[in-house]
């Protein structure tokens, strides 16, 4: 009887312990990401950041990413009203982040001071990028430009000169061999049609449009796509791709090159924790380790780069990260050159669907007009 | 206290009807209810006012149809030759080729048309030999278009019109066609004033399905380029949340695509008037034996055709072995790395394909199984409702559900407090709805096969009933509840329409991994997963031809 009660009183002690235990846990034992950026970028630092709080706390993550468009993630978290079913919203445009802090869907990150202020607020000129929310709720990750692909092999045996800007897509030789995603699907398309209507105005911009729709062969259901189908040689060249996209095909072992225009549009990649999430402690320490050096590193071999002029993307020679400098043209850091920006994201957000109508209504309808 | 006979099964018969009007026809109103109503929730038909007046959505709607149409003239051209073959004559390989031609049924979404690609896109196989070794400066366009969409869908399709009209070519009475002979008609007219009209009901039924099939695949067109079909238009503008306008279209569009599918089952059901089962027997054909050229044309012809349908898996396997492949004929470096990544890395999509796809085959075997009873056996009211659910559900297109499940079962559910859609319970559920038809159909059709004279001689001479239906009715039927239920179980492991707006992280089975991997970038990983799904399936219809050979066409009517 004795014994008993001692078993008793043991197992009572360790639960209790146990329970205690879970409440000074540093982190939740899982973590789950919703996202529009490609899993191999999310996979290896989903992988690593579990890594990382085993060695710091000793609990092993249970770490998913929900991938989804930009404006899928967008439309989830809205509907899921509050009671999310992931944690982190990683991608996309921070005007999307400002509606959803505005609606009351994200909480409020407190990082560190010091981790806050490695970032600059903005970057480029003449208008500025902004990089981190002002209010508090969401802060970027990365910076990624929106530029073009081409496959050499093909455009060599079509005869036209290798692309430096926007303008030399619309080589008449390259008709029926240029891939694009619609601006309605995909935010990354959506900003680069907004690049070129804000370039030189509207009038132009529609009519310089729709002789890159004359010269698109596909209009891929996804922005992803458009790296796949050119890395394959199925069409020539592609338009508005985020360029760790197109770099995952050259890791793959794929001939595909990658331009940033001078105009190109650089995201900042945005992060939030959203309100209600049910592990909100991992979400904030992942969102610390994707801005420490070890995080930014991780990535800085996928072909994006780092959001603060801490750090350069360096590797030893033959590196991932030396290999990821080649292909988006021998740039180390944004913060070494200096951008020109001349997109206006809230000007394009106050817009939206009337742009996404005028592409219906002039390009996607009259496609096959166009093509003749 | 036991509850007397009658009540027990009035509870199973309320249990089945409260199963089919929770989780089929509720969402299914769900869906009317968002395409009538506007942002505010009042009524409004300004909907459908603006799918009619928008001349892209017309152009959509009026491709489709031609599509659908035109995929039921290929496949039925392709799947009458090859029935009329198989049943009719014989020729070396015929056991070989009737199991080799329902093979192309069993390609995954979005596989197929990856496989094509691979092989017939503009860097794919073919034109690379063309302009590295002929001199071809421009790619044939063989895949991107309307055309691309057709070939896919005849090749994935034509085996359901060959097993329709197998099906009902073996039931046609011999008799009747020797009467037809002996009174002088012979060859084209003996066709078609007998044997034609006798198999009308089982040719309808196949090119119902074609037609919507076709009609509601999303993935094949976006992959080839084609956006102006109504599925794709429904998919894309579901897909995208931000524009609340595109949105409830796309909602529109699948109410549209529910509406028609409705319309069509009836109308086929019209034209069939009322199924003659009296001749349900399978009849002993005498195979005619054909002369040595023609039965060498025969094999040619079977030949020639299965090349063209093994395309997909050929690319599939290739791209799924290769790395970094492109520009060239073949691969040139050999890797098994993307099976390693798709299997032992992340086992998730096998485990999750099977215990969702298993748990999805034991929901049919409870609910279809006695609903085939019921249908068989009992003149319960509502028998012919029941019936025409069965083939309503198989003709309503997979994304249609899909988004009636997510908009009928966000809401909490009282005490646990979490939405259905927030379980991952629910994926098994809608794969049992989606393919619970086949369960049915194949029981039904063997329980029509055993005579009740059997089971009332068993009971005349003091066997129980349960004795009875363990030792009468089960061996007569195991084989077609068999065949049902492993035909379930195929087509739920594929499914990917419905189950791709309901999958939440770590519920992903094998044909969302082919999707997300694909989405991703890496069609290498997605091809794996492609060759893994094939592969259990070939063995389960493996299976499915040992034990029935290739009657299971009544499965699809």
């Amino acid at each position: 009887m004795a014994r008993r009660l001692k078993t008793l009183a043991l197992a009572f002690t360790s639960l209790s312990l146990a329970a205690g235990f879970a409440l000074a846990q540093p982190v939740e034992e899982e973590l789950v990401l919703i996202t529009p950026v490609a899993k191999t970028l999310t996979d290896p630092t989903l992988a690593d950041f579990a890594k990382y709080a085993k060695e710091k706390w000793n609990v092993t993550v249970k770490t998913s990413a929900l991938a989804a468009g930009t404006p899928v993630s967008y439309g989830r978290i809205v509907e899921w009203k509050g009671r999310p079913e992931v944690d982190i919203f990683w991608g996309g445009e921070s005007a999307l982040f400002d509606k959803l802090s505005e609606q009351k869907l994200l909480s409020k990150l407190d990082l560190p001071q010091a981790t806050v202020d490695a970032i600059p607020a903005t970057i480029g000129k003449p208008r500025p990028i902004y990089l981190k929310d002002p209010k508090g709720f969401w802060i970027g990750t990365v910076l990624e430009p929106y530029g073009l692909v081409y496959q050499p092999k093909v455009l060599a045996r079509l005869g036209v000169p290798v692309p430096k800007d926007w303008d030399d897509l619309l080589h008449p030789k390259l008709k029926g061999h240029v891939a694009q995603c619609a601006p309605t699907r995909s935010s990354s398309s959506h900003a680069t049609y907004e690049v070129i209507l804000q370039r030189e105005g509207d009038d132009k911009g529609w009519a310089w449009l729709k002789r890159l729709g004359a010269n698109t062969g596909i209009f891929t259901a996804r922005s992803r796509d458009v790296p796949s189908v050119v890395a394959r040689g199925e069409f020539a060249a592609g338009f508005a791709v985020p360029s760790y996209m197109a770099f995952e095909d050259r890791l793959a072992g794929f001939d595909i090159k990658f331009v940033a225009p001078k105009t190109a549009w650089i995201t900042p990649e945005p992060i939030a924790v959203l309100a209600g999430a049910k592990h909100p402690k991992a979400a904030r320490a992942f969102i610390e380790y994707m801005l420490s050096e070890r995080g930014q590193r991780v990535a800085m071999e996928r072909g994006v780069f780092p959001i603060t002029p801490k750090f350069r993307v360096q590797g030893a020679p033959g590196s991932r990260a030396e290999m990821a400098v080649e292909f988006t043209g021998g740039v180390r850091s944004y913060f070494d050159i200096d951008v020109t920006n001349i997109y206006d994201d809230a000007k394009a957000q106050a817009r939206y669907q009337p742009v996404n109508e005028q592409f219906r209504k002039e390009i996607e309808s009259a496609w096959e007009t166009l093509k003749r | 206290m036991k509850l007397p006979r009658a009540s027990g099964a009035a509870l199973g018969f309320g249990l089945i009807w409260a199963f089919l009007i929770l989780f089929v026809l509720f969402p299914l109103t769900r869906i009317f209810y968002d395409a009538v109503t506007n942002e505010a929730g009042a009524f409004t038909l300004g909907n459908f006012q603006d799918f009619f007046t928008d001349s892209f959505y017309l152009r959509s709607f009026w491709r489709s149809m031609v599509l659908g149409a035109a995929a039921v003239m290929t496949t039925s051209a392709i799947g009458i030759a090859v029935a009329f073959l198989i049943v009719r004559y014989d020729f070396p390989y015929r056991k070989t080729f009737s199991y080799l031609t329902m093979l192309p049924m069993i390609l995954p979404p979005l596989v197929g048309v990856l496989g094509f690609v691979f092989i017939l896109g503009r860097a794919g196989t073919v034109n690379v030999v063309l302009m590295d070794w002929f001199g071809l400066t421009e790619p044939v366009n063989f895949m991107y278009g309307m055309h691309g969409v057709l070939l896919v869908e005849t090749v994935h399709l034509f085996p359901l019109m060959t097993l329709s009209i197998l099906d009902a070519l073996a039931k046609v009475d011999p008799s009747l066609e020797e009467a037809a002979q002996s009174v002088g008609a012979s060859g084209w007219r003996r066709f078609r004033d007998v044997t034609l009209p006798l198999t009308t009901p089982g040719y309808v039924s196949g090119a119902l399905l074609v037609f919507i099939w076709t009609f509601a695949d999303f993935i094949t067109p976006l992959v080839v380029g084609v956006q102006d079909l109504l599925a794709p238009q429904a998919y894309l503008n579901i897909m995208q949340f931000v524009d609340r306008r595109l949105f409830r279209m796309g909602i529109v569009i699948s109410a549209l695509l529910v509406l028609l599918a409705v319309v069509f089952v009836i109308a086929a059901r019209e034209y069939v008037a009322i199924k003659d089962y009296s001749s349900l027997a399978y009849s002993r054909v005498e195979r005619r034996r054909l002369g040595p050229v023609q039965r060498w044309l025969a094999v040619c012809l079977l030949t020639v055709l299965m090349a063209v349908c093994v395309i997909p898996q050929v690319g599939v396997v290739l791209a799924a072995v290769g790395r970094g492949w492109a520009l060239t004929p073949l691969p040139v470096e050999y890797t098994l790395e993307f099976f390693r990544t798709v299997s032992i890395d992340t086992p998730k999509f096998i485990v999750n394909s099977f215990l969702y796809a298993g748990l999805a085959l034991l929901l049919c075997l409870a609910i279809g199984v006695p609903m085939a009873w019921i249908m068989a056996r009992t003149n319960a009211p509502g028998r012919g409702t029941m019936d025409a659910l069965t083939t309503l559900i198989l003709a309503i297109p997979g994304t249609a559900i899909g988004i009636a499940y997510i908009r009928a079962f966000n809401v909490p559910l009282p005490f646990i407090g979490i939405p259905l859609t927030g379980m991952w319970v629910i994926l098994p559920l809608v794969l049992a709805v989606r393919r619970l038809p086949y369960t049915v159909r194949g029981s039904y059709s063997s329980l029509l096969l055993v005579h009740p004279s059997m089971e009332e001689a068993a009971a005349n001479v003091g066997a129980t009933r349960l004795r009875t239906f363990r030792d009468i009715t089960v061996p007569l039927v195991w084989k077609g509840i068999l065949v049902g239920a492993l035909f379930s179980f195929i087509m739920s492991i594929q499914e990917a329409s419905a189950t791709i707006f309901l999958t939440l992280g770590g519920w992903e089975m094998i044909p969302f991994g082919i999707f997300t991997f694909y989405i991703a970038g890496s069609q290498s990983q997605a091809a794996a997963l492609g060759v893994i799904l094939i592969a259990v399936c070939a063995l389960c219809l493996f299976v499915v031809n040992r034990v029935a050979g290739t009657r299971v066409g009544g499965l699809f009517g």
